[in-house]
């Protein structure tokens, strides 16, 4: 009996990640034949997998617009709950034919190294993490100037807040999301020397749990709005729900991360709270690089690197809650396109 | 010579002074160790000046962090009391998450907390029939649902949100419709708001005691009332009932009971069902917070929940005194870093009184220890600015576990727990 238990929730935790979405490119208009040079892209998707309305969403997205251009169809996986399957989730998608590939999430970045050189023929990308480190030619990796698109995020936050008070709540505390509290703080800084900053990290290296936890996202949020802070920036994926939440509870505002959230949340009394998002353009790198592949200009070996000037990243605007601050906002922008503001990396 | 009679009558008096700390029983010693220890940590808040430690906010965050393994525990309670061990609590919880998720979003939040107790139930369910009816070993049962309930509720969120108008995907739900009410207690906590004026006076042990009891009543869930009145009702139905009787005996002596006519299969398949609910009901819990179902919600806080249970002594009081200690330090390291730092004072003073008792009790060497360890604390806390941010989330794993490894000298499980019961074999 237990061996059958334990047979039929392997079955199913197959099931769960194996099966396909069945979206692919059957409405795009474009997948007649099915012959070898279809496009047929693969997609590994990060923590959060299909559906997290954020970052992986948002590379369906830019996949879903290269295929309205260029017909082909796609196949994307995400992983399970502890994540460990992520190579496996790779050489699935080459096994299967699938090129390009593109790993969204700087979480491969661990296991992308030994999976390029395993399938030299196919190319491949990865989001967030760079290609430079791992050498091989086949891989490309798509970053973004988070840091830019954060500091304008602080130059919002300081400039709408009224206590002088504001704070900033990351998931793990990774490289990565460190950018996002550098340029944070060094925006929030340019508008206002003296304000006040709390910033905090939900889980620290190592322990991606940071990510999903909307209860932790909620009590750190709200020990910040106890605090006096009156608007919190999260870039920590999941538990930003506990964010927003925890504003809404305070009568205080919050600003989202990667994807417009005010479009997101489903919830009128969430979307009240979220001031803007800083958004993170993953579907138009995505869909770039899948023009670069079908052009056949993939270098590989390198990094694209989407900032401002690009528009990879940047503020929205939903809710018109920051339409009275646009100038200043757009102040800064320019200002760091022309590189008269240079925007620090680490906090 | 005693003027204070013990009620239990049978012991010597051995003093006024020893009598009024340690007379009247337990439930005076459980007051008595309480207000001690809420002495201990405002001493240690006027010291290091950390207001964290005992504010209303931090308490607050304390019973949230709390609920969720507390309600775990109680499952366990239920299910290991009737003999059999549930390592699946985790999962109960995840199937509760889900079926809270997926009946909240289309029926409000009564429908929620119905579809987590009824997933979680499943859960248990399936335990029992496994356990009770296959004699499948209980620890194998356990982790084959773990395992299970993952995979099941990415199966069905495959099959149910991926393409819902409603919002959602594979691995979340839509947002469930309203949350349940929250109360505060009027004049106190609501309103005047006393307890909130005499905790921003900043007075020794006053203060802090307005903060704890303001943290405990202010803004207080429908389910947090619920899950904190489920341990006292529990403690009645299983130490105060006839239904609670013949569930602990199948957990003690499931032969002697069956021989005495008590349907031992079936009370095993109420307390593991039972089990499976309130676990579920947890992970309800969990999914009001966030106002969604997301996967991965639960995050291992079954175990945490069959830790506090164990080191409770298999008893509500306990479970929920383990939870809480959970909780709070979690709490505390959720809200200030340098919070956590003053614990080492808490650890340095309280080893220090240790030391002194030994001492005088002619136990040298257990003083000698004590006291150097103390001494080390008391260096750790004035010397350490912060800890390293690997350290401090760990915080609330290690006090449970420091706190586990003292107090469990003198743990004992129900004596049939984990064995697979057949009727006749005995």
């Amino acid at each position: 009996m237990a061996a059958l238990l334990l047979a039929g929730s392997m079955a199913l935790a197959a099931c769960a990640s194996d099966e396909s979405s069945s979206g692919g490119g059957s409405g795009s208009g474009g997948g007649g034949g099915g012959g070898s040079d279809e496009l047929r892209i693969g997609l590994a998707f990060d923590t959060g997998g299909r559906g997290d309305r954020s970052f992986n969403d948002a590379a369906v997205a830019g996949v879903e617009a290269a295929i309205e251009e260029h017909g082909g169809e796609f196949q994307d996986l995400s992983p399970n709950a502890d994540a460990s399957n992520r190579a496996d989730l790779l050489t699935q998608l080459a096994d299967e034919g699938y090129n390009p590939i593109i790993a969204v999430g700087f979480a491969y970045g661990e296991v992308i190294g030994d999976v390029v050189e395993q399938y030299p023929d196919t190319t491949f990308a990865i989001v967030d993490s760079s290609a430079e480190e791992v050498g091989a030619d086949n891989l490309t990796g798509l970053l973004f100037s988070e840091e830019q698109g954060s500091f304008l995020a602080g130059v919002a936050a300081a400039t709408k807040s009224e206590t002088g008070h504001i704070g900033f709540v990351g998931g793990v505390e990774t490289p990565l999301i460190q950018k996002f509290e550098a340029g944070y703080v060094a925006g929030a800084q340019a508008v206002n020397p003296q304000i006040i900053i709390d910033r905090q990290y939900i889980s620290p290296a190592g322990d991606f749990s940071g990510f999903n936890a909307p209860d932790r996202g909620l009590l750190v949020a709200q020990g910040m709005y106890e605090a006096g802070a009156d608007i919190v920036y999260h870039a920590a994926g999941g538990s930003g729900l506990g964010v927003f939440q925890a504003a809404a509870a305070a009568g205080k505002r919050a600003i989202g991360v990667d994807s417009d959230q005010y479009n997101t949340v489903d919830d009128p009394a969430l979307q009240a709270v979220i001031l803007t998002s800083m958004l993170k353009r993953v579907d138009n790198a995505v869909s770039a690089f899948i023009d670069s592949y079908v052009d056949g200009s993939v270098e590989g070996g390198s990094d694209i690197v989407y900032d401002l000037a690009a528009e990879g990243v940047g503020l929205s605007t939903s809710g018109g809650f920051i339409d009275d601050i646009q100038d200043t906002i757009d102040d800064y922008r320019q200002q760091i396109i022309d590189g008269e503001i240079e925007v620090p990396t680490t906090p | 010579m005693s003027t204070v009679a013990t009620p239990s009558g049978t012991r010597p008096s051995r003093g006024r002074l020893t009598d009024l700390f340690t007379g009247g029983g337990r439930s005076r010693r459980v007051l008595w160790l309480l207000l001690g220890v809420v002495l201990l940590v405002s001493i240690v808040r006027v010291i290091s000046g950390e207001q964290q430690l005992t504010s209303s906010s931090t308490m607050a965050a304390a019973l949230l962090l709390a609920v969720p393994i507390g309600l775990a525990a109680l499952g366990g309670l239920f299910s290991e009391r009737a003999g059999v061990v549930n390592i699946g609590l985790d999962g109960m919880m995840t199937l509760g998450t889900w079926g809270a998720g997926f009946a909240g979003y289309q029926w409000g939040w009564g429908a929620a907390v119905v579809g987590g107790l009824l997933f979680g139930a499943l859960g248990g369910l399936l335990h029992a029939v496994a356990t009770v009816t296959f004699g499948v070993d209980h620890v194998v049962s356990g982790v084959a649902i773990n395992i299970l309930a993952a995979g099941f509720v990415r199966f069905l969120s495959e099959a149910l949100y991926s393409d819902n108008p409603a919002g959602g995907g594979v691995t979340q739900s839509p947002p469930v419709d309203g949350t349940p009410p929250t109360f505060s207690v009027p004049v106190l906590s609501s309103g005047p708001d006393l307890l909130g004026s005499l905790e921003r006076q900043g007075w020794f042990l006053v203060s802090d005691v307005a903060g704890i009891l303001r943290g405990l009543t202010s803004g207080i869930g429908l389910l947090t009332l619920i899950a904190v009145l489920l341990v006292p009702a529990s403690y009645l139905l299983l130490w105060r009932t006839a239904f609670g009787l013949r569930l602990r005996s199948c957990g003690e002596n499931p032969a002697a009971a069956d021989s005495l006519g008590v349907p031992v299969y079936r009370l095993k398949y109420v307390a593991v069902v039972i089990s499976g609910a309130l676990a579920g009901l947890g992970g309800v819990f969990l999914v009001f917070i966030a106002g969604i179902y997301r996967e991965g919600q639960v995050n291992g806080r079954g175990f945490i929940g069959l830790a506090a249970l164990i080191f409770g002594n298999w008893r509500p009081g306990g479970l929920a005194a383990g939870a809480g200690l959970f909780g709070f330090t979690d709490a505390l390291q959720l809200r200030s870093r340098a919070a956590v730092v003053a614990l080492f004072l808490l650890v340095a003073i309280l080893l220090a009184v240790l030391a002194l008792v030994q001492a005088r009790r002619g136990n040298l060497l257990t003083a000698g220890i004590a006291a150097v360890v103390a001494v080390a604390a008391l260096v750790a806390f004035l010397t350490v600015e912060e800890l390293p941010p690997g350290l401090v989330s760990f915080t609330p794993h290690l006090t449970t576990l420091l706190v586990l490894s003292l107090a469990s000298q003198r743990l004992r499980m129900p004596k049939a727990d984990g064995l697979v019961y057949r009727r006749g074999e005995h």
